[in-house]
């Protein structure tokens, strides 16, 4: 019984022990613990990307043969008015929204970061744009600068602050261009908030206790000690609102569509336009990667930036 | 019979098994036939709850389950796009527009199905046979079409003593007194296909068009287009409000049913749905004949059609649908009467549908005199002229001339961009 007993526990015992002695290895540890993600990266990062390259670089048409054209998808665009325009767009879209949701951003982590009343329930509301879905919440934004229902041009006119009819917002280029930034900050600047609310949080109170002491006041408190304690938050949450904004879609397709004459037109939207819509995968494709050098170039750049100011 | 022992049953059942999966097919048997059909949000919704109880008598008629999707309209071309990629997805289709052009290697030649409709309604229109023939083989079969109409507020018309106008430069006229009284034209200019589809007639009948005949050569730069973007100038400048240049397709509907335009250019769905929500400008509204030019009447017409995918392994199944939904004359005007005359059949001996006397309001849809098309023409579809349509090169010509870019200018940047399309 008890020989028994000892044989059926070191059967069981045994191809356990040797998977605990493979874990204690960091050779095969470090590999199983790696694996899952990667399998993720490749599979919902890396073969859409190969994908992508390879269409780029094809005359891919949607359900017929394609062959191999080099970057002649990428010469083409730029012959294209619409593309162009797109180009520009892209830049002062992700240049306006990100500087101005950095600014705000700041200024309402430090209203946050302040004794309120209500404190968490302010706090749970400020995220309430980033947590609606876009679509439904531009959808709202739509009816709000709608020619015929505008309340956006119903209040002014009302304040007085408004001649009748008011804005033409999604009619006229550089209104429709401060339309979309506009809901594109409204719904960023949580992110910014609640990640630079976080930074602010962890800077010592010694550090302000002590410039306090040197006489600083509260820009230079701001200047010397919260700046330059949120350089490397700032450089993240900068870096990933980049890359979103360039990247968006939700709020042109449904505000502007890219109108008017195409001024809004962002990367998504007309690889969408020109990929799906008009059966151009090829061109769709290059106009998606188009910025993806520079892409990279600003991601190593900001990179870079934050692990000097880390280590 | 030699009772079946255990060995037996094993061994039958294991190679049955072993030839269904060889074959990749289940046995006849065990076939449960079920087609998948996607089509569009009707803007006629009680057509779409028509649909649904046909498919259900179909389901019961001819054993075939058939599951109906709906998709909004801006979104078909994406979705087509991404069953034609991975090869999967639903077995018909509703198609409109060049689509049939621009997915013609994967669909199945429907020519059979089109030669029995037509013999039982007669020839296809001309705007059908343009979209869904490609290169003489039907790829699609043409169900419905939905043209553009004048549609106006009879009643202002009357208290103003205006003329109901028959050609475009008599809407110039009546348009001017419209915006003085309040009551603006309301012709969109922007990226839409409402945009195109009045575009197009106005470029039509001053005897202009965008690329001719043989699909290559870009036209567009001629004395016609300068007359018609001028046409457009002073009507933006005398009768439209500069809304006109951010609006979506819904929006002429929305400002003539909210009591704002005093004319539009338009299916008849924009007084469907005030007389429907029993709106109180309905009755006002009225319907009249498309408007001439030096160089005819032209209207935009949008066919609509049913089309299968190579890929579908139920292809017969998926004909058997198509036969019942349009080959059945009691199925078919059952169909049509759900659409409010807002579909109205593409087949000759179908025009004078009894559909259009359910409102006298529908009157004006005869359309006499009328000629119809498809966007781009005359050029014969194809998946350029479908990307001209799609980058609203036209629209976008005239949205620059009312706002500033000297005509000749916008003529010049709308040739360059045609050129461009084209020549890739």
């Amino acid at each position: 019984m008890a020989v028994g007993s000892v044989r059926v526990g070191s059967a069981v015992s045994r191809p356990g022990l040797r998977v605990r002695e493979w874990l204690d290895h960091e050779r095969f540890l470090g590999p199983a613990f790696v694996t899952p993600a990667l399998v993720l990266i490749v599979l919902l990062v890396a073969y859409p990307f190969a994908m992508a390259l390879y269409f780029a670089t094809s005359n891919a048409f949607i359900g017929r043969p394609s062959h191999f054209i080099g970057i002649r998808n990428f010469v083409a665009l730029w012959q294209s008015d619409s593309f162009r325009q797109t180009f520009q767009n892209a830049f002062v879209f992700t240049g306006a929204s990100v500087a101005l949701k950095l600014v705000l951003g700041i200024t309402l982590a430090l209203l946050l970061n302040q004794q309120l009343w209500f404190k968490r329930l302010i706090r749970g509301a400020v995220l309430l744009p980033w947590v609606i879905p876009t679509a439904l919440s531009t959808l709202g934004w739509w009816w709000m600068f709608n020619s015929l229902y505008s309340v956006v041009n119903w209040s002014g006119i009302a304040l007085g602050v408004m001649d009748p009819p008011g804005p033409n917002w999604l009619g006229q280029k550089y209104y429709a261009m401060t339309a979309v930034v506009t809901v594109n900050i409204w719904r960023g600047l949580p992110f910014f908030a609640i990640t630079i609310l976080a930074g602010l949080v962890s800077i010592p109170k010694e550090l302000y206790e002590a410039a306090e002491a040197d006489g600083a006041g509260p820009v230079a408190r701001f200047w010397y000690v919260t700046l330059p304690m949120l350089k490397p938050v700032l450089a993240i949450v900068v870096l990933f609102s980049t890359i979103f904004t360039f990247s968006d879609f939700n709020i042109v397709y449904v505000l502007t569509h890219g109108g008017p004459i195409n001024s809004t037109h962002l990367f998504a939207t007309l690889a969408r336009q020109v990929g799906l819509e008009s059966g151009q995968i090829g061109q769709g494709a290059a106009i998606s990667l188009y910025l993806f050098p520079v892409l990279v170039l600003v991601v190593w750049a900001q990179l870079k930036f934050v692990r000097r100011q880390v280590y | 019979m030699e009772p079946m022992n255990r060995r037996h049953f094993l061994t039958a059942t294991g190679a049955g098994l072993a030839g269904v999966l060889a074959a990749g097919v289940p046995p006849a048997r065990g076939q449960q036939r079920e087609i998948s059909y996607l089509c569009w949000n009707n803007f006629a919704p009680n057509s779409d709850k028509k649909l649904a109880e046909i498919g259900q008598r179909f389901t019961k008629d001819s054993g075939i389950k058939i599951k109906i999707d709906h998709i909004a309209h801006p979104q078909q071309a994406a979705k087509y796009a991404s069953e034609v990629q991975s090869q999967a997805g639903h077995d018909l289709i509703e198609m409109r527009m060049h689509f049939p052009w621009l997915y013609e290697t994967q669909l199945v030649d429907v020519s059979d199905l089109v030669a029995e409709v037509e013999k039982k309604y007669g020839k296809v229109l001309a705007s059908a046979q343009e979209t869904a023939n490609v290169k003489g083989v039907w790829r699609a079969v043409p169900q419905y079409h939905t043209f553009f109409v004048a549609a106006y507020r009879e009643d202002l018309f009357k208290k103003a003593s205006l003329k109901v106008p028959d050609t475009w430069e008599d809407l110039y006229t009546v348009g001017k007194e419209l915006k003085k009284m309040g009551h603006p034209v309301g012709i969109p200019i922007s990226q839409n296909y409402d945009s195109i589809s009045t575009a197009g007639p106005v470029l039509w009948s001053f005897g202009g068009m965008e690329v001719d005949k043989d699909g290559k050569t870009v036209r567009i730069n001629s004395p016609a287009t300068e007359q018609t973007v001028e046409w457009y100038k002073k009507m933006f400048r005398d009768c439209m409000e500069p809304e006109v240049l951010s609006w979506t397709d819904a929006s002429n509907n929305d400002t003539l049913n909210a009591g704002k335009a005093g004319w539009i250019h338009n299916p008849v769905s924009a007084y469907i749905v005030a007389r429907n929500r029993k709106l109180v400008t309905a009755d006002g509204i009225n319907h009249h004949r498309s408007l001439a030019g030096p160089h005819g009447r032209h209207e935009t017409d949008v066919p609509r059609h049913i089309g299968i995918w190579k890929f579908s392994k139920n292809v017969e199944p998926a004909k058997e649908w198509i036969r019942y939904l349009l080959g059945k004359r009691e199925v078919f005007d059952e169909y049509i009467m759900s659409g409010d005359a807002f579909n109205l059949p593409v087949y000759a001996s179908l025009l004078d549908h009894p559909v259009l006397k359910t409102d006298p309001k529908f009157a004006a849809l005869k359309q006499e005199g009328v000629q119809f098309h498809c966007y781009g023409w005359p050029a014969p579809g194809s998946d350029k002229i479908q990307r001209i349509t799609n980058e609203f090169i036209l629209p976008n010509m005239i949205a620059k001339a009312v706002t500033g870019t000297p005509t000749k200018e916008a003529i010049t940047w709308a040739e360059k961009e045609m050129k461009r399309i084209i020549s890739e």
